[in-house]
């Protein structure tokens, strides 16, 4: 049967090849746009490097300093002091990483200039996040310790600043007019990674605004590694309890807010009140209908017309005894072969655009990838677009009187 | 001629439904490209107002002892000195962090007489108009003099100074409630968030030594062609000298990184409307076509009866316009809720020159598509097209 529909399918594709052309284009482009859309978000929204324990991480982005009388408040990164008071004590979390927004600065070399961004972290960075290094390895807390003028680089920093050579490690780099010896080498990041992007990470002890200042607000984040995703109620849990005790840091606040929330979700809540990720969903999904619905509109035009065209041979199928259901499946099935074969086409195609964008340096060292989730979401859309713009037409059709539909011709 | 097109489309209403929402929802997604690209164009024809080329940023954070008082005065001091002596540096002014192409922002309301506008507010120096040669288009600039007068003086753009003072003079006023500010000065708009941003509310004040704790920029007007190992050494001895880090960014710099971000979403979202287009009208061309072949005999019988070829193609491609003229007044309903609404505070007039170049690209559209079908209907020959039947 389904050998059948597929025969006639064939046929009917080969008969006007200027039709098949345009529903063809339209379905596999529509879908190249969504593939590449989900592919960005998915680069996004997923555990990529080096922050491939995501799943298992909570964030701690900003904190919110409140006056409730006055209505006032003060969003922001908060302090090395205030995530190594009450952040990095708690007793939950395996490991807390804290490092600082990366912050650009400006080294010279041979009378060049680079902007090399910087960040200032402790040296549970390097155990929470899990940077590849192409040489040499990251500084311990020892080190930190010793106050050691030490600086872990990007393998983009080092082709930058050294040039072609093999290694760099012992070797110095000045950056921010202070010298740091290269203790190791990472592959990059890209920057839509704010939490670990930059392209030079020295000690948190070589911030020039001094870390031990007592103030809450500041430049540093903080990842809180669980053991598991199941520990994840029971640090916010503690983290609340710790954040209802931290007293006022002056008296221009009275109330402190901060949660250490999941990646996403704590990027989110900063502009929106807890419910960020809903709207960003929202969004993305009313996007993806509008992206699909002109085309979707195109189809149905399309086939009307094409199925009309088959009037005879519908006339005669049904004068023959073929009931409305079955003409109405065969017209679907015809309709998902021809989706499928414009979604193997839309592969294709956002295969060759993700490699664009990866080669381009649109975003420097993004690598987007069509991976497992994306193909199902970009299959699961073929599926809903095959259905939409089938059903309609073979409705009509399956509604023709065998008179009008044999006489047609 | 109308009634009767209009007549043999609605006879066929339930066909063209389809037809019409397809145009209509192009029709939507070109009027919103076009309102983009007509307001970033009518942006990038205002004038500058101010020169941007070698003029270097320093991004700075006072140390915590020279925040305030007599002390942020001295550090001042110091650092303009140290910098004027390099013969390279021929101006330069402090500022707040909200220099031209930065991406920070600070902005309050200005009232005057019962009027309000949300200003930028922008934190300069006597230095700082000469250092990017800002035009004056009434009054002055600060002087020297402007530090102990008795109102803080100010200097609005002309777009805020049309705002709050309409025709009338504005320099002398005092705008603001609580604590009032003396306007001595108009300036020429600076279109200082890029070159496709629109220009914004405006305010200067002068700092003084309540508020140099708000700078955190150096302005540095450098002589043409000042390279990168001078660059290297005032690195070296700002960050010595300020002892906090530091950063130095080129203004021309700036600008193309900022116009890059607004660029690359729109080039995307054309690409993807061309895209859409393309698509729309391979499949009106395609549907065009076959209702032609479809209506052979009524085409072959107007022939006979004596309808010339010519005024055969003209009544498809009217058919055609016809429809679209549907779909463009349903289309227009909900667009010209757009500047009646002021849904994205864009002009009108980018919504009404939008609408019209829309308007006419979905007819230019829809007549290319129709051509070719009109022209070959205007072949088909009476005879053997009633022959067939």
């Amino acid at each position: 049967m389904l050998k059948n529909y597929f025969k006639i399918a064939i046929a009917v594709l080969k008969r006007r090849k200027f039709f098949t052309f345009i529903s063809l284009f339209g379905i596999s482009f529509t879908l190249t746009i969504l593939i590449v859309l989900t592919a960005f978000v998915d680069n996004i929204v997923s555990a990529n490097y080096p922050e491939v324990n995501r799943d298992r991480s909570l964030y701690i982005i900003s904190i919110q300093q409140k006056d409730t009388v006055h209505q006032g408040q003060m969003t922001g990164p908060a302090s090395y002091y205030y995530l190594s008071h009450y952040v990095e004590t708690l007793k939950t979390p395996a490991m807390v990483a804290i490092s600082s927004m990366f912050a650009p600065t400006n080294a010279y070399v041979n009378n060049r200039k680079l902007v090399l961004n910087m960040k200032y972290t402790n040296d549970a960075f390097w155990k929470v996040l899990q940077f590849q290094f192409l040489e040499g390895k990251p500084y311990t807390q020892q080190q930190i310790e010793n106050g050691e003028h030490i600086a872990v680089i990007t393998e983009d920093t080092k082709q930058q600043y050294f040039g072609d050579v093999p290694s760099v490690v012992g070797k110095y780099i000045e950056a921010d007019n202070v010298q740091y010896r290269v203790t190791g080498v990472v592959k990059s990041v890209p920057v839509i990674m704010p939490v670990t992007y930059a392209d030079i990470f020295v000690p948190y002890t070589f911030s020039k605004a001094d870390w031990r200042t007592k103030t809450y607000s500041g430049s540093y984040t903080a990842v809180l590694l669980a053991n598991s995703p199941s520990d994840f109620k029971k640090i916010q849990a503690e983290y609340a309890n710790v954040v209802a005790k931290i007293p006022p840091e002056n008296k221009d606040f009275n109330v402190l807010v901060s949660s250490a929330d999941t990646y996403l979700k704590s990027f989110l809540a900063i502009s929106n009140k807890g419910n960020g990720v809903e709207i960003l969903t929202t969004v993305i999904l009313v996007f993806a209908l509008f992206v699909m619905l002109l085309p979707t509109l195109n189809l149905i035009n399309i086939n009307i017309s094409r199925i009309m065209e088959r009037s005879s041979e519908i006339g005669v199928r049904k004068a023959f005894g073929a009931s409305s259901k079955t003409l109405v499946i065969q017209f679907i099935v015809e309709n998902l072969i021809l989706t499928i074969f414009g979604a193997v086409l839309g592969l294709l195609v956002s295969f060759i655009i993700i490699q664009m964008i990866n080669n381009s340096n649109l975003i420097a060292n993004i690598h987007l990838t069509i991976n497992f989730t994306v193909l199902f979401y970009a299959l699961l859309a073929c599926l809903a677009f095959g259905l939409f713009s089938g059903v309609y037409p073979a409705w009509r059709m399956s509604k023709m009187h065998i008179a009008t539909a044999l006489k047609a011709q | 001629m109308f009634r009767h097109l209009f007549k043999l489309i609605w006879n066929k209403k339930k066909e063209n439904f389809l037809m019409i929402t397809e145009m209509l929802v192009s029709f939507l997604v070109i009027f919103a490209v076009l309102s983009m690209t007509v307001f970033y164009y009518h942006n990038y024809r205002q004038p500058m107002g101010f020169d941007y080329e070698d003029v270097w940023v320093v991004n700075y954070s006072a140390p915590q002892s020279a925040q305030r008082g007599d002390s942020a005065m001295l550090f001042r001091q110091t650092i303009r000195q140290m910098l004027l002596s390099m013969p390279q540096i021929k101006k330069l002014s402090f500022a707040g962090s909200n220099v031209p192409f930065a991406m920070s922002t600070s902005n309050s309301n200005i009232d005057y007489n019962g009027k309000s506008v949300l200003a930028n507010i922008y934190d300069s120096e006597i230095s700082y108009a000469s250092v990017l040669n800002m035009h004056l288009k009434e009054g002055r600039w600060f002087t020297q003099a402007d530090e102990v007068s008795k109102y803080p003086p100010v200097v609005i753009n002309e777009m805020t100074k049309e705002a709050l003072f309409g025709k009338d003079q504005a320099v002398g006023k005092l705008i603001g409630k609580d604590n009032p500010l003396k306007v001595v000065g108009v300036v020429q708009n600076l279109k200082d968030k890029g070159d496709y941003q629109p220009v914004e509310y405006g305010m200067y004040k002068l700092m003084d030594t309540g508020s140099y704790h708000h700078a955190s920029t150096i302005l540095l007007k450098v002589q043409p062609g000042t390279d990168a190992a001078f660059e290297g050494k005032i690195f070296k001895q700002l960050s010595n000298a300020i002892g906090s880090s530091i950063e130095i960014e080129h203004l021309d710099k700036k600008l193309a990184s900022k116009n890059k971000i607004f660029l690359v979403p729109a080039i995307i979202a054309t690409i993807v409307a061309a895209f859409l287009i393309i698509n729309v009208a391979l499949g009106l061309f395609g549907v065009l076509w076959y209702n032609i072949n479809k209506r052979r005999s009524e085409i072959g019988l107007r022939r006979a009866v004596g309808a010339t070829g010519n005024s055969v193609s003209k009544q498809l491609v009217g058919e055609a316009l016809m429809l679209s003229t549907f779909a463009l007044i349903i289309g227009s309903f909900f667009a010209v809720q757009f500047p009646l609404l002021n849904v994205f505070d864009l002009p009108e007039g980018v919504y009404i020159i939008a609408m019209v170049l829309s308007i006419l690209f979905i007819y230019f559209l829809v007549i290319i598509c129709a051509l070719y079908p009109g022209r070959q209907a205007a072949a088909i020959y009476p005879a053997t097209a009633l022959h067939e039947d």
